[in-house]
C-alpha cells in the first residue's frame, strides 16, 4: 500500500521525492518533499485509485533541526488510511518554518493547521485564517516546542506564582532528571534522547 | 396569628433572606460543572437550600461557583463576569483546578494557578471533582458566613 502510493506520487508529481517508510511497530508513512506537498495532496484526493477524501489529523513533532508535520489522511470509500509526512528544516531555535496550506483541498485542514501553528509554530502559506486557535492571540512562543519557556505573566496575571508552586514535588522531579543525565534516553522531554 | 409581631435584628432578618436565596450564575468550566449540574438536579436538589435558581446573567446572580479549570484565556472573562455581578457577591472555588491549579500546577502554561489570583474567594471546595455532597457542604458553609455578616454595621460593599 505504502509503496503503491509512493510510486503513484512519484509518477504524478514531479520532484515529489516520495518514499515509503515501513515501520517495525505501528504505521508506516510516506515522506514527500515540502515544496510538493500541495500537489501530492491534490493528486491523492483526485485519484480514482486512492480517493483520499478525508483529512483526519495534522500534527507536528519538534526535533532539534527540523519540524515534522504529519498528515493523517483517509479514504472512507476505499477504507484505507495513510500518514503523509514532510520534514521542514529549522534554521534556528525560534525559526517558524513554512509549508503550503491544504485548506483548499480538505476544509477540515482549517482548524487542524491553526492548531499546528499555535502549538508547534509552523506557518501555513495561503491559509484563509492564520490565527492561533487555543492560546490567546497575543501569546508568546509555541508550547509544544521542546525548548519552550513559559512567559512570566499574561495581561497582568502571573502564570507560575512563587507562592503557589509545590516546591517539594518540583525539586523531587528535578533531582530525578539530574540522576538520569547519564542515560539521556530516559529524559522524556530532551532532544538528546532522539536517534 | 396574623396579628402577631416578630422581634428580631434587622441584620438577622436581611441575612436570613439572603442566605436562603443565594442565586448562582449558570457558569461551568470543566468536569466540575458536571458535578455542579448533578447537585442542581433532582437527586441532590440544590433548591432545598434556596440555591437552585441558576441565573443566565451575572447581573441577577449573588454567587459565582467557579467549577473547573481556569485557563488564562478564561480568567479574563471571569474577571469581567465578576465585575458585572451586583454587590454583595460571593465566590465558591470548586475543585482542585480552581483552588490551586490542580494537575496543571507545574507545567500548565495555560492555567491560572488558582482563581483566588483574580477574584476574592469565600469558600474552597476540595476534590477532583468534588462530589455533590461536598459542594452542598461548601454552600452551607457559605450560608453560615452570610448569616454572620453585619451589612448595616460594617459596610454595604464587601470588596471596596
Amino acid at each position: 500500500m505504502l509503496n503503491e502510493i509512493a510510486n503513484f506520487l512519484s509518477s504524478q508529481v514531479s520532484n515529489s521525492n516520495a518514499a515509503a517508510h515501513e515501520a517495525e511497530v505501528g504505521s508506516g508513512h510516506v515522506l514527500v518533499a515540502p515544496e510538493s506537498l500541495y500537489a501530492c495532496c491534490k493528486a491523492l484526493k483526485e485519484s480514482d485509485e486512492f480517493d483520499m477524501n478525508v483529512l483526519e489529523v495534522v500534527s507536528g513533532v519538534d526535533y532539534s533541526d527540523r519540524i515534522e508535520v504529519n498528515y493523517m489522511i483517509a479514504s472512507f470509500t476505499k477504507g484505507s488510511e495513510l500518514i503523509l509526512k514532510v520534514k521542514l528544516p529549522k534554521e534556528s531555535a525560534d525559526a517558524v518554518p513554512e509549508v503550503d496550506s491544504v485548506v483548499s483541498i480538505w476544509k477540515s485542514a482549517n482548524f487542524l493547521e491553526r492548531e499546528c501553528y499555535d502549538m508547534n509554530g509552523v506557518r501555513f502559506r495561503n491559509h484563509p485564517d492564520p490565527r492561533r486557535i487555543l492560546t490567546p492571540d497575543d501569546w508568546e512562543g509555541y508550547p509544544l516546542r521542546k525548548d519552550y519557556k513559559t512567559q512570566k505573566e499574561w495581561h497582568g496575571m502571573e502564570i507560575d506564582p512563587e507562592h503557589k508552586v509545590n516546591s517539594a514535588d518540583h525539586n523531587f522531579f528535578k533531582k530525578v532528571v539530574e540522576e538520569m543525565q547519564g542515560d539521556e534516553k530516559k529524559v522524556a522531554y530532551s532532544w538528546k534522547g532522539e536517534e | 396569628m396574623q396579628d402577631s409581631v416578630v422581634l428580631m435584628k434587622v441584620d438577622d432578618f436581611l441575612n436570613w433572606g439572603r442566605k436562603n436565596s443565594l442565586w448562582p450564575m449558570t457558569f461551568g468550566l470543566a468536569c466540575c460543572a458536571i458535578e455542579m449540574m448533578a447537585t442542581g438536579a433532582a437527586k441532590y436538589d440544590l433548591e432545598r437550600f434556596g440555591c437552585g435558581a441558576f441565573m443566565a446573567t451575572p447581573r441577577r446572580a449573588d454567587l459565582m461557583i467557579v467549577a473547573g479549570t481556569v485557563t488564562m484565556k478564561m480568567a479574563e472573562r471571569i474577571k469581567t463576569l465578576y465585575a458585572q455581578m451586583p454587590e454583595p457577591k460571593y465566590v465558591i472555588s470548586m475543585g482542585s483546578c480552581a483552588n490551586k491549579g490542580g494537575p496543571y500546577w507545574q507545567h500548565g502554561y495555560h492555567v491560572l494557578k488558582g482563581v483566588d489570583e483574580i477574584v476574592p474567594v469565600d469558600v474552597y471546595v476540595p476534590g477532583c471533582p468534588p462530589r455533590p455532597e461536598a459542594l452542598i457542604e461548601g454552600l452551607m458553609t457559605l450560608q453560615k458566613k452570610v448569616a454572620n455578616e453585619r451589612l448595616l454595621r460594617d459596610k454595604w460593599v464587601k470588596h471596596a
